[in-house]
């Protein structure tokens, strides 16, 4: 792995094991920039949190890091995003190695129309042949990762749209997990569910940053300050500040940051 | 003495009381009138319904004649214009809801096949008369089926569109954010998704030839015997009922009823299946 490359920009903070790299990072809907110049690292096995307000531009850096913003005609980005070293923005990079490195949750649980089993397995399939029994273990170790196992365990072949809302989540969670990637990114993942599938959710993103480089934008800077390691605000598409969570919710040194975290906009 | 607040509520349940009663006998005397044709329908009908109206083919009139041909005729039409357009209108309204939303091209589309769902039946049977049964000179199974098509199509079309265009955003992006590429991502996540919806869709544009006749006047025409060749015109109720019920013939305008009966039986039992599908499709998007 290479060591990180920190430009000479006091908006950059050099993380220890740089997973994810973004450089000079803009982003364009049609002619609207809707990010401008961001550069920071996420550190491996590590959580880190988007916060700011709404349209700052959070989601739309996340949606940047698996490429997933390139389905719609018109938008674009420029700069580099750097996986383990490689520009995953270039155009020989391609999307099917993208994304089995990079998995998305959305805020909304999106369980697809097929049973629990299928739902853990379709993505599994898409990029290994495996046996009947190969694959039970792999759904079986997703499941468990994402914590549901001991909740779905009697009914894989039923549908998944029987689950509730937390459990659905945690299924979209497992069908991330089952791909095996390295980072995975969560777009607001518990907005759309109860305080209780929440705290849920919350244990298991401790769990899962054992494995997995994870990105969280959250509108819940309460969850930020509980869950994450290293928070970066945003502000009109720019990165305001980024830094050790601790310090971003104790001692942040921007005005601005400060405003935000004590609730003062946004 | 009654305040200024006190006399408008007055007012305001006058009003009130006024549009419940005109909407409430409206919505009555449409009920009624529904109700009145479905049991002139059954009455009427019902005295000829028997096996042998679905053993033998129409007859001359005086013999003993059922309509046999006419109903295995109208399935064979009905479902092969189903068949033809159904599997083209999946594919348009695929491409306009995955491949064409949000361009001025798929809005232009969506524009013309919303002209074509609304044109006069006999407008699209004129049509295929012109195209097809002129330079054929011969009425045809084949040219009726095509008419029928055109009326299912747009149908098709924008039922799957719209179901398409039901699922959420998300879902898309989650499948697609699993590295599966769009095509397996629209055939194998977002057609389930949206699978009863578009059989809705199939299942309405059924309903909707299994009574026409317009179409049928120029392209198809209709056949006193059984016919299975698709170059020659086949038998079917429409214009069976057309012929037998301005017949001065009684028992023929006996069967012009018992075939009324079935089409309303038939395009009842469809929309009550359409809607319980429709009803599923919402469920599994809530």
């Amino acid at each position: 792995m290479t060591e990180p490359v920190i430009p000479k920009t006091e908006k950059v903070v050099a993380a220890a094991g740089a997973k994810l790299s973004a450089r000079n990072l803009s982003f364009y809907y049609q002619q609207a920039r809707a990010i401008d110049n961001v550069s920071f690292d996420v550190a491996e096995r590590k959580i880190t949190a988007l916060i700011g307000p709404s349209g700052c531009g959070k989601s739309t850096l996340l949606r940047i890091f698996n490429r997933i913003y390139s389905v719609y005609p018109g938008q674009r980005a420029e700069g580099e995003v750097m996986l383990d070293g490689e520009n995953i923005l270039a155009p020989g990079y391609s999307l099917n190695r993208l994304r089995s490195k990079v998995g998305m949750v959305f805020q909304k649980p999106v369980p697809f129309p097929m049973s629990i089993f299928d739902n853990i397995s379709y993505g599994i399939g898409h990029y290994e042949k495996l046996g009947r029994a190969e694959m039970t273990d792999r759904v079986e170790q997703a499941l468990r990762q994402a914590a549901l196992w001991d909740e779905v365990k009697d009914k894989l072949k039923h549908s998944a749209l029987g689950l509730s809302g937390g459990q659905q989540q945690r299924l979209c969670i497992a069908r991330a997990v089952a791909l095996k990637p390295e980072v995975i990114l969560f777009d607001e993942p518990t907005s759309a569910l109860d305080p209780i599938a929440t705290g849920k959710i919350e244990q298991l993103f401790a769990e899962l940053k054992q494995q997995f480089t994870i990105l969280i934008v959250t509108h819940n800077m309460q969850q930020a300050a509980r869950c994450s390691d290293y928070t970066a605000f945003m502000y009109l598409g720019e990165l305001v500040e980024f830094g050790e969570t601790e310090t971003i919710f104790t001692k942040p040194t921007k005005q601005q940051t400060e405003d935000y975290i004590t609730g003062r906009f946004g | 003495m009654s305040t200024v607040a006190e006399r408008l509520y007055l007012r305001r349940r006058i009003t009130n009381g006024i549009a419940l009663v005109l909407s409430g006998a409206a919505a009555v005397f449409g009920l009624i009138m529904l109700g009145w044709i479905l049991w002139t329908t059954i009455s009427k009908g019902a005295s000829a319904l028997g096996p042998q109206l679905f053993t033998t083919a129409t007859a001359p009139p005086g013999e003993p004649g059922g309509l046999a041909n006419a109903i295995v005729g109208t399935l064979t039409i009905c479902l092969s214009a189903v068949a033809w357009a159904t599997p083209l209108g999946i594919l348009a309204g695929t491409y306009l809801a995955e491949y064409a939303n949000y361009t001025k091209r798929g809005e232009l589309i969506r524009f013309v096949n919303d002209i074509l769902l609304s044109a006069p039946s006999i407008v699209l049977g004129l049509f295929i008369y012109t195209l097809i049964v002129r330079p054929m000179e011969q009425f045809s199974m084949f040219a009726g089926v095509l008419a029928l098509g055109f009326i299912v199509l747009p149908v098709v079309v924008r039922t799957t569109d719209e179901m398409l265009r039901m699922v959420p955003t998300q879902m898309r992006e989650a499948a697609l954010s699993l590295g599966v590429p769009q095509w397996k991502v629209t055939t194998q996540v977002l057609y389930r998704a949206a699978l009863s919806g578009i059989t809705t869709g199939v299942l309405l544009g059924l309903a909707r030839i299994s009574g026409e006749t317009a179409p049928l006047i120029f392209t198809n025409t209709n056949n006193q015997y059984w016919n299975f060749s698709p170059l020659q015109p086949m038998s079917n109720l429409p214009m069976t009922i057309y012929e037998y019920a301005k017949s001065p013939f009684e028992d023929w305008q006996q069967l012009a009823w018992a075939g009324a009966l079935l089409i309303t039986a038939f395009v009842l039992l469809v929309s009550v299946v359409a809607r319980l599908l429709l009803l599923k499709n919402k469920q599994s998007h809530d």
